[in-house]
């Protein structure tokens, strides 16, 4: 063996092999190779092998996920060793990252050491382990695992001192922690020892480079008083301790959620490349004419991606910090749903595997085993669900929670005509009527008579339709926003026309309620009219009706360019076709509040906040939850149609959010996200404190837009 | 337990109502099954589910377009239909040319039935005389405003709770009879994605009324119909004193309006 300490290196085994046959080297190779075996056998009896079997047996529809190779590929080697969407959070990405990184440099360190020692030592008797490269290796190796057991640390702390509600706990949480712990502490006891028992004597050449093992020589200092051959035993005894350590700790992976290190760099891979953030699993309309079954009611009806995303899932919980159902004590927690999922392809696969480990699709008729939904999901927590997307924006595995849920939505509502019983009115409104109101179709646009709003069908084209949807055609409250929008495109000079009763429902809560069907026909419904008048542009008041009209109506043939009215407005400001002639008196101090539709579906954050800040009328203060984290207001993904009876109110914990902000005005730029806010001020008496606007109402009175009616014709509503 | 519905298809409460003559005007109407005759279907669906057979059969008297009702009814889960598609007798029909026209339907089809259930009125004129004329025809009693429905298990009979001012009555009768259902009976399901499937492939016995052998035409005219008076706005009192305006609200109250 090399090593007779005449140079700048170390003698690897030190102290560990004995003279003649290397015994304990063939050892470790025993080791090693039974560690291998142990992590097979770990993948086996986990179950990991039975959960890709279901994986492979899944049949739902899936996008190309390995499309762009290249692009996939960099940008998951970046977001692993960059940890950029895990930093988002500050203190769990540092010590995710500070264990990442320890793990990453000792195995660096282990392999060069591994190669030196087994396989270019025996072979060519070449030593490249000195001198310069052998300091830089070993400060390396010292500092990055020092970073590690500080990176320990903190998640211990988080672990057993900050623990956040949100965090599940499982034994293996806690053992992982200790075990890591435990292997890098030993590691730098059996350096420290080698080096008190070695380079700390002055005639050691290696003595004046001593510090470049910084932690070690520290741990080595503490046992300065003990004699060599005490140092001996000791670094004996811990060498070993440290090697089966470590070797435990590789078979360990296969039996907990250290699994993660290698199947979620791989969902980073697979991820979502799709323009359309949360993409709900595409119908083709023909499927209306020719399947049996809508929906997914059963495990393989996902598709391989769905299920393999409970794969790559650690548990960490951010999914379940920011969903707005969890904050309010609702029985939902995404996380809960993705590992649901993933125990119940174990429970599935014990009815669909035969002996031979064949899985086999079962019919209805002849599973016995307990139901997805009800048994596996509860259906309060499929309804619960107000497809924020906060999820999904906060899953550092690239998981999509919310959209498995809307399958399940799909086969209740579509299959089983389960749904809330206050839903039903909103089917038959947008059936009969195009709109969830149930409010008669022919006052669509009584809203805009007697402005001079140009119509479509008068002006036969235009270069933008103004698509103003259900809320600010029928809701009193919005009605007055989609004037304000209609009159401050007419003051700017913008070429536009709305549909008037020729425009129909968008069609979103319909689909996120699980009703495609409904969907569909509204939005075909839609795009004809759309492509009659040569539409290619569209502003839209809703976001929902954005997001939808976006990228939605796109799958069945409707590709058009929709502007959210806050860009348009905002535009139009910074150009001076709208000038903001006064500052709008009483509004206090303002607060913006994101629709998820328009922030973390669309990323439209900007232009409202620019627009505050233009009307020059006050301060502009965020909420603790804004922009990406925004907390949502209650009532997407159908909920506002749902009776919230479980739990505490969504709606109000944000209207509580805007007032602990110091704000008078909480601003919206979302009808939905308005009617909610304003019922929270109303529910919490708070209207002495607060109020609620959409800011095209106050851009609009900035304008000095008078909003009565310019002409005589006030012929009633309905 | 075999069944027979007897469904209209009306306009939507919320749509668009204009008066042309005696009548309405139908362009850019939105139709929909009268919402008390969805009482009925159900009705009629949850006992053929509880006892596990029967058949479900709707009958409806209108023009082609009230083929989308009948489907509607099917796609709940009713099994077959007859749609006496006649327009010009439909359009003249009154409650007795109704209730002539399904009476006859309801015979000539030589179905054998256990009860007829119907909705207590429709919606669009409102004249709840069907269902009692109907029993009349085929000579078998009635019950009308039924807001719970129990058949005996020889279905010899039927005890049935019917809304009677303020309060209920409980009356029992024997089978067959015709049944009109009040809004409290039962939820009306929504129909599934397969029931709206399959319902486009069920049989719908397409008929006039002269084939049925119906000759007696209606026994009323509609002179005239108008609709109800806008509402007017409303007015208000202004003023800072209070006592002041409570007194003209007296005044107008009393001399204008003359309602106290």
């Amino acid at each position: 063996m090399h090593g007779s300490g005449a140079e700048i290196s170390r003698e690897v085994f030190w102290n560990i092999l004995g003279p003649g046959f290397p015994t304990a080297q063939v050892v470790l190779y025993f080791i090693v190779a039974g560690a291998l075996l142990m992590l097979f056998r770990g993948l086996v009896t986990n179950g990991f092998f039975t959960r890709l079997k279901a994986i492979w047996a899944a049949q739902g529809s899936e996008s190309d996920r390995l499309d762009k190779p290249g692009e996939r590929f960099w940008h998951a080697v970046w977001d692993v060793f960059l940890q950029k969407k895990i930093l988002r959070e500050p203190y769990q990405g540092t010590f995710h990252f500070l264990i990442l990184w320890g793990f990453i440099a000792l195995t660096i360190t282990t392999a060069v050491v591994f190669l030196q020692a087994d396989v270019i030592w025996p072979i060519w008797h070449w030593w490249f382990m000195k001198d310069g490269f052998y300091l830089g290796l070993s400060l390396f190796a010292d500092v990055f695992g020092f970073l590690a057991i500080i990176g320990i640390l903190m998640a211990l702390y988080r672990r057993y001192v900050i623990k956040p509600v949100w965090l599940d706990e499982k034994p293996e949480d806690k053992t992982i922690l200790w075990f890591i712990l435990a292997i890098l502490v030993t590691g730098f006891i059996v350096e420290g020892l080698r080096i008190q028992a070695t380079e700390a004597n002055p005639a050691s050449p290696m003595h004046p480079y001593i510090w470049t093992s910084p932690i070690g020589r520290i741990a080595g200092l503490a046992f300065s008083w003990m004699n060599e051959s005490g140092l001996r035993s000791l670094h004996m005894l811990l060498w070993w301790t440290h090697v089966i350590g470590a070797a435990v700790f590789f078979v360990y992976i296969a039996y907990s959620k250290l699994m993660h290190i290698f199947l979620t760099p791989v969902n980073i891979f697979l991820r979502n490349t799709s323009d359309n953030p949360a993409p709900i699993r595409f119908m083709p309309p023909e499927m209306f004419e020719n399947a049996e079954t809508f929906g997914i009611h059963k495990l393989e009806e996902y598709s391989w991606k769905d299920l393999y995303d409970s794969e790559a899932c650690v548990r960490c919980g951010r999914c379940v910090e920011v969903c707005p159902a969890f904050n309010t004590d609702k029985p939902l927690k995404p996380r809960d749903v993705i590992q649901d999922i993933r125990n119940y392809m174990e429970t599935k696969a014990k009815f669909a595997m035969d002996v031979d480990g064949n899985y086999r699709i079962l019919a209805d008729e002849e599973y016995t085993g307990p139901a997805l939904i009800g048994d596996t999901i509860d259906k309060h927590t499929i309804w619960a669900c107000t497809t924020c997307m906060a999820c999904v924006e906060a899953c550092p595995c690239y998981i999509t929670q919310f959209p498995k849920l809307i399958d399940l939505r799909r086969y209740m509502v579509m299959m089983e005509s389960d749904f809330p019983a206050e839903v039903l009115d909103v089917f038959k409104g947008m059936e009969n009527n195009s709109n969830p109101w149930s409010i008669g179709a022919h006052v669509r646009a009584d809203w805009a008579k007697g402005h001079n709003i140009p119509l479509m069908s008068e002006k036969g084209g235009a270069e933008y339709l103004f698509y103003v949807g259900c809320a600010g055609s029928f809701d009193d409250l919005n009605k007055k926003v989609a004037l304000s929008i209609a009159k401050l495109l007419q003051l700017a000079g913008v070429d536009f026309a709305i549909l008037g009763t020729e425009e129909g429902c968008c069609g979103d809560s319909a689909k996120k309620i699980g009703n495609e069907y409904i969907y569909q026909a509204l939005a075909m419904a839609n795009i004809e009219t759309f492509k009659a008048y040569g539409v290619k542009q569209i502003i839209t008041m809703c976001p929902h009706g954005y997001n939808t009209l976006k990228y939605d109506y796109k799958e069945l043939g409707g590709d058009f360019e929709v502007f959210h009215y806050t860009e348009i407005l905002d535009t139009l400001i910074k150009s001076g076709k709208i000038t903001l002639k006064e500052p709008v008196a009483d509004l206090g101090t303002m607060t913006y509040h994101d629709s998820c539709y328009l922030g973390r579906y669309n990323k439209v954050y900007d232009q409202p906040r620019n627009i505050l800040k233009a009307l020059n009328s006050g301060a502009v203060v965020e909420m603790a939850s804004n922009h990406a984290k925004s907390f949502c207001c209650g009532a997407g993904g159908g909920r506002m149609w749902m009776e919230e009876d479980l739990g505490t109110r969504i709606n109000q914990k944000r209207t509580k959010e805007a007032e602990a902000a110091g704000a008078k005005t909480v601003c919206t730029a979302c009808p939905f996200c308005f009617t909610m806010l304003s019922d929270g001020i109303k529910e919490l008496e708070l209207s002495e404190k607060l109020q609620a606007f959409d800011i095209a109402q106050l851009v609009a009175k900035a304008a000095g837009i008078d909003l009565k009616a310019s002409e005589g014709d006030q012929e009633a509503a309905g | 337990m075999n069944t027979v519905v007897c469904i209209k298809q009306v306009p939507d409460t919320e749509t668009l109502i204009k008066i042309q003559g005696a009548g309405i005007v139908q362009d850019g109407i939105k139709w929909v099954m009268n919402p008390y005759d969805e009482f009925a279907v159900e009705e009629a669906l949850k006992k053929k589910e509880e006892l596990k057979a029967g058949e479900v059969t709707v009958v409806s008297l209108g023009p082609d377009r009230a083929v989308e009702a009948i489907r509607t009814a099917l796609a709940m889960g009713a099994d077959t239909a007859i749609h006496i598609a006649d327009a010009a007798y439909a359009e003249k029909a009154d409650p007795f040319a109704t209730a002539a026209a399904l009476a006859a339907a309801i015979k000539g089809s030589g179905k054998a039935y256990d009860a007829i259930f119907m909705g207590k009125q429709a919606i669009d004129d409102d004249s709840a005389q069907v269902p009692v004329m109907v029993a009349e025809m085929l000579g078998i009693p009635s019950i009308t405003m039924v807001i719970k429905f129990d058949v005996a298990a020889d279905k010899s009979k039927a005890t049935v709770t019917r809304e009677v001012e303020g309060g209920v009555a409980v009356v029992e009768v024997p089978l067959p009879a015709v049944f009109s259902a009040q809004k409290g009976l039962n939820e009306p399901r929504y129909a599934s994605l397969p029931g709206i499937m399959k319902a486009k492939k069920k049989p719908v016995d397409v008929k006039t009324a002269a084939a049925l052998g119906v000759s007696d035409g209606p026994k009323t005219v509609v002179k005239e119909m108008t609709l109800p008076p806008a509402r007017e706005a409303g007015k208000k009192i202004a003023g800072d004193d209070a006592a002041a305006k409570a007194k003209e609200l007296a005044r107008i109250l009393h001399e204008d309006v003359k309602i106290v």
